[in-house]
């Protein structure tokens, strides 16, 4: 889990990063159409993420369920 | 009904037609800006206008007209057409305008007859150093302007939004989304602390859980959305983010409160309580206190957010369904949750 979170902010991060240096045109471009992909992007991995954070529970669940 | 599969596959159909529909019907042609904003009376000017989302080489006849209200009015005497997004226009303002203000506020239409017209929104002033009112009535003139053309079904052109007025449908149902389950939870924290069924309290935990990562979602998606409107991802002056803030942390605390009993019985009584006393508080701040005061987030300062200003047709055609089918990934995802912890649990009564 806490892997999988690194992972996500840091991509996050640099997709900001890029945002602020030279890119930040790049967001504003075609009418800002940008910032709604981005936020399509964000909904998706929250929902990924948490389907990652059930499927954790179902493998713990079977495990003990084996045993 | 958490096993019936039929409610949770509607919302693949509406969820594709609020994307695809979401996505690409264009935006209402609108004016971006212009060379100058301010003129005086009895001048005759000529000013570039940038616009978004027009053709005007394609059209036939493009015309642009200064308007306050619908009481002043004034066509542009002439309209060059530099390519698709910018035009010349040249207005000859009266000597005189019907008014006794030192200035007046103008709105800017720019009309053709292939996209439609667009609007600038009171932000062109003239000014008038010698004012007469009684001169102005008669000097004055206001141009008709005709019909203006159609627009087709787009959604509107906001300035500063652009196209992230699409946002819409993504960022504010996952807030209704989360009011539901919410909704939902809170419904079934009251009926587990009159029927002390185990079952229950399940149930309000799956749909809070659901509840605060739409929550969460809608927290991230707003403070993208905000970068590229307000210019930063979050600012305490917001009483409607903050606010909200707190009620997610209040929601938060939940969890840690259910953490922190190993009895079962007593876990789901306290967490049955808190869980109704934060859907009261969350109700509190998130949809009463941030009206009470004027805030850059619409839906603040007595305004629900519903208004002509924020909504239109167009837009509650998509904006509707989204609702509907954000809410029912959420119901669905929390199925799959509850029904993990129905197996966890009678797994360990056979224990």
């Amino acid at each position: 889990m806490k892997k999988i979170l690194i992972v996500l902010f840091s991509i996050l991060w640099t997709v900001d990063l890029s945002a602020q240096t030279e890119n930040l045109d790049f967001m504003h471009s075609t009418g800002k159409i940008y910032v709604v992909i981005a936020v399509l992007v964000a909904i998706f991995l929250g929902i990924i993420g948490f389907l990652v954070y059930l499927e954790r529970k179902l493998t713990k669940l079977e495990s003990l369920i084996e045993d | 009904m958490e096993k019936k599969l039929w409610w949770k596959l509607l919302c693949v159909p509406i969820l594709i037609y609020v994307i695809v529909v979401g996505l690409s019907t264009p935006l209402s042609p609108g004016i971006t800006s212009m060379s100058q904003y301010t003129a005086v009376t009895g001048q005759t000017f000529t000013a570039r206008v940038t616009t978004y989302n027009t053709f005007h080489t394609k059209a036939k006849e493009v015309k642009a007209r200064l308007r306050k209200d619908t009481s002043l009015t004034i066509a542009a005497q002439n309209v060059k057409v530099l390519d698709d997004n910018n035009i010349e226009v040249t207005f000859s303002i009266p000597a005189f305008m019907p008014s006794s203000k030192e200035q007046e506020r103008f709105s800017l239409d720019v009309d053709n007859d292939f996209d439609g017209y667009g609007t600038l929104p009171g932000k062109f002033i003239i000014k008038q150093n010698n004012i007469d009112s009684l001169k102005g009535a008669q000097v004055w003139q206001n141009t008709n302007f005709g019909d203006l053309s159609e627009r087709g079904t787009n959604f509107p052109f906001r300035g500063l939004l652009f196209e992230t007025i699409r946002n819409t449908f993504f960022h504010v149902p996952l807030w209704f989304g989360m009011l539901f389950l919410f909704i939902g939870a809170t419904w079934n924290s009251f009926m587990y602390l009159r029927t002390q069924d185990q079952d229950r309290d399940r149930r309000a935990e799956v749909m809070t859980m659901v509840g605060l990562v739409f929550g969460l979602l809608g927290i991230v998606t707003g403070m993208i959305w905000a970068k590229s409107t307000w210019g930063t991802y979050w600012t305490w002056n917001e009483i409607k983010l903050n606010m909200t803030a707190i009620a997610l942390l209040i929601y938060f605390a939940y969890f840690v409160l259910r953490n922190a009993f190993d009895d079962l019985e007593k876990r789901a009584r306290i967490a049955a309580v808190y869980n109704m006393f934060a859907f009261v508080a969350a109700l509190i701040l998130i949809n009463v206190i941030p009206r009470m005061t004027d805030s850059l987030h619409p839906g603040s300062g007595g305004n629900p957010a519903f208004g002509s200003e924020d909504m239109d047709n167009t837009l509650r055609m998509v904006f509707y369904p989204a609702i509907i089918g954000w809410t029912l990934l959420g119901f669905w995802i929390a199925t799959i949750y509850y029904r993990t912890l129905n197996i966890e649990e009678k797994y360990l009564e056979q224990e």
